[in-house]
């Protein structure tokens, strides 16, 4: 078997993975409107999609949900779609350093995904909301306060940007890892070809 | 006698799955002429499906796994052969209707015709391909419909009809029917009689040892992973070790319970004509 | 059936006959272009063009009822913040208690807000007209990979259906005693209960499809061959540059001092 058509194999699997890892951004989000969760959550399949199966199936999953929602309920989110395609790329890479198995890593991948989100996110507030994160809760009890008493525009839209994500997104990497060690070990082993070779068998989660 | 061009060659071919501690499959030897109709049984865990996939190329280049010996299809060793390749010319229908949809067309003739556009067929003959598959399946009228909205024995027409839109040589059929009700099942089993008659070769694994008996001129006997025998139907279910190990045919063991005299017969117009016989 | 997704209205009005890509360039560029207009009244003429487009595509009724839904709050939010601790405030407008609010931070507000409202109905512009499987259809002539292709047309009949399921688990999950309604901490332990199922049926066909996929060939380097062919004139084609330049025409006006 010539290492090609492994490639050849992962190329028609992550493609396949692909639409599923959307539907599960879908879903996520969904399920927290119906439970009436003050959360976004609309990254679970993408942050899934990347720790199974690397950067490339995270950052499309992300990028064409976007692509998708703003097309069809969201268009305001429509310029963000450059913020999930990077939240993919970074849960891929967390991924192929087997970030998710272990505690500090996991803390890690917490906080590289909030970063992305966060600083990703700002400049976009800025530019085209007036700095506001368009949230209720960050944008009237985090926003406005601090910019009346004079803080920059910025560091204030930073911080309602922050106050949104520290939550959505924590939510977000605890349920996609604990769904990536809850599923059997086939489906891990299935998409786990393009990991950085090892040596050592599948460990148990560290926990 | 004819001379026949060998469709498929399995030369002493073994193969494990990737991580497997034993091989699915060993010491194969099989040669299948162009035109064949043959059934493949045998228990659980006898490697059938593994034959198929090894015919369609999707073992070794799909699942990784260790590949000894040499399968060829119509002349191709399949280690140089992709299986996107390979789809030109040979085409496998797997048990499961509901996941052989692409998932990506809104109508059914849309459906049939993902094959042919993927091989980049010209648009005036991709229409005439998926008119004449449809046809051929029984499916021309539901051309409208969603591919989600049909029914199982629908859906597994409708991959049937994907599958000969390529005009495969060779087709192989992994347990076809197993999921769909008796009407569903005929269905399937007219269409590849059709077939058979125009010359496509065919390799069938099927479960149900009556219809084997009745469709293939050719059945090869499955256990373990290896061939445990390759022949006419009435040969291979008169075999004890086959009795024992694969299974007996409903028709057979009536007849063997019914101390009949050997041969016993295999297919339900021999046995009736035996039973017949016997009480005269 | 599946395709409840799309917001794609039936229609013959010149909107939904044109080619996808003017829609698309045309949504683009308005985005663009008021966004980069440096005053209200030119991002107001650019919302009357698009609203009139609108109407002129016959989805009028049916695209008030969704964008209103979308604007009302986000555009309530900014007036509520930036009217209030816009830190260009000086002129008081009125005020609601202690909280003050002041012109400069409403007309900030205004602006971003119509600014949205350009940018949800060029969205939905696009979108009332334009069904999906066309869109897919124009990029992948204009060079999107069939994969690519592949992947939002599959994913468009995949969304509805995991939805579906969705529903289903929730059912199952709530026959079997799993509290969904109550305090916060219980309607977020009912999170993953329902979520992990969801993902586990949603990935078990998986292989089985990739499979069912590269035994019809799916992935052969091939030229792409038009599956039909959309409507389209030198005055599209004409058009489609017009606006493409017009935004960087417009990004020099704003540098050369447009105010």
């Amino acid at each position: 078997m010539t290492a090609s058509s492994t490639k050849d194999r992962l190329n028609t699997l992550a493609i396949v993975l692909i639409p599923v890892c959307i539907a599960i951004d879908w879903a996520g989000h969904a399920l927290a409107s119906t439970l009436k969760l003050p959360l976004f959550l609309d990254s679970i399949g993408t942050v899934l999609g990347g720790l199974l199966a690397g950067p490339w199936v995270g950052g499309l999953a992300g990028l064409i949900t976007n692509f998708i929602s703003s097309g069809t309920v969201d268009p305001i989110a429509a310029p963000y779609s450059i913020i999930s395609l990077a939240i993919g790329i970074a849960a891929g890479i967390g991924g192929y350093y087997g970030w998710h198995k272990t505690w500090p890593g996991r803390i890690a991948l917490y906080i590289l995904i909030v970063l992305v989100a966060s600083i990703g996110s700002t400049p976009l507030n800025v530019n085209l909301y007036g700095g506001q994160s368009g949230v209720a809760f960050g944008d009237t009890v985090v926003y406005a306060p601090l910019v009346k008493a004079g803080w920059p525009t910025w560091l204030a839209a930073y911080l309602d940007e922050l106050s949104g994500d520290l939550p959505d997104k924590l939510i977000t990497v605890v349920v996609a890892v604990l769904i990536y060690f809850g599923l059997p070990n086939r489906y891990r082993a299935l998409f786990s070809v393009w990991r950085r070779p090892s040596g050592e068998p599948e460990p148990a989660p560290a926990s | 006698m004819e001379v026949t061009r060998p469709a498929l060659v399995f030369d002493r071919v073994g193969y494990a799955y990737e991580e497997a501690p034993r091989e699915a499959v060993s010491d194969i030897s099989l040669t299948i002429a162009e035109g064949e109709w043959v059934g493949v049984t045998g228990p659980t865990n006898a490697g059938k499906s593994t034959l198929c996939l090894l015919a369609m190329g999707l073992a070794p280049h799909f699942f990784g796994g260790r590949l000894k010996g040499g399968v060829t299809v119509l002349g191709k060793d399949s280690r140089q052969v992709s299986v996107i390749e390979r789809s030109a010319e040979v085409g496998l229908l797997f048990q499961n209707p509901f996941t052989q949809v692409s998932g990506a067309r809104e109508r059914v003739d849309d459906e049939v015709a993902f094959g042919p556009e993927c091989h980049g067929v010209a648009r005036p003959e991709v229409e005439a391909r998926v008119a004449e598959a449809m046809e051929r399946v029984g499916i021309a009228h539901l051309a409208a419909r969603h591919p989600m909205d049909l029914s199982g024995g629908q859906l597994q027409r409708l991959a049937l009809a994907g599958l000969l839109a390529m005009r495969p040589a060779v087709l192989l059929l992994d347990e076809p029917t197993s999921q769909l009700d008796p009407a569903g099942a005929a269905a399937i089993f007219d269409v590849l009689a059709g077939l058979h008659q125009r010359g496509t070769t065919i390799l069938m694994v099927e479960h149900r040892l009556e219809r084997l008996c009745e469709l293939c001129p050719r059945v090869v006997a499955m256990a373990a992973g290896r061939v445990i025998a390759d022949g006419p139907p009435d040969e291979v279910f008169n075999r004890e070790a086959v009795q024992e190990r694969v299974g007996i045919p409903v028709f057979t063991r009536l007849a063997r319970d019914g101390a009949l005299p050997r041969p016993w017969p295999v297919r339900v117009g021999d046995a009736a004509t035996a039973f017949a016989k016997s009480i005269a | 059936m599946a395709g409840g997704l799309s917001l794609y209205a039936e229609g013959t009005s010149l909107l939904h006959r044109a080619h996808p890509l003017t829609k698309g360039v045309l949504t683009l560029s308005a985005i663009a272009l008021a966004f980069i207009a440096p005053s209200l009244w030119w991002v107001v003429g650019i919302l009357v063009v698009l609203l009139a487009l609108v109407t002129a595509a016959g989805v009028l009724r049916r695209f008030f009822a969704v964008a209103l839904a979308i604007l009302l709050p986000i555009t309530l939010l900014l007036l509520a913040v930036q009217g209030f601790a816009n830190p260009l405030n000086r002129t008081v407008v009125f005020a609601l208690g202690p909280i003050v609010y002041y012109r400069e931070g409403l007309a900030f507000a205004a602006l971003a807000a119509l600014r949205i409202a350009c940018l949800v109905s060029a969205t939905f512009l696009f979108s009332f007209t334009t069904r999906p499987a066309d869109i897919a259809e124009a990029l992948m002539q204009r060079g999107l990979s069939p994969r690519m292709g592949y992947v939002v047309q599959s994913a468009l009949q995949i969304i509805p259906q995991t939805l579906e399921m969705a529903g289903r688990i929730q059912d199952a999950q709530r026959a079997r005693g799993l509290e969904t309604q109550g305090s916060l901490p219980r309607r977020a332990r009912a999170y993953l209960p329902l979520m992990l199922p969801l993902v586990l049926s949603s990935l078990v066909a998986t292989q089985e499809r990739a499979m069912a996929l590269e035994v019809r060939g799916f992935g052969l380097k091939v030229k792409r061959i038009a599956r039909y062919e959309f409507f389209d004139s030198t005055l599209q084609r004409a058009l489609r540059w017009a606006l493409a330049l017009a935004v960087p025409g417009a990004i020099v006006a704003r540098v050369a001092g447009w105010r």
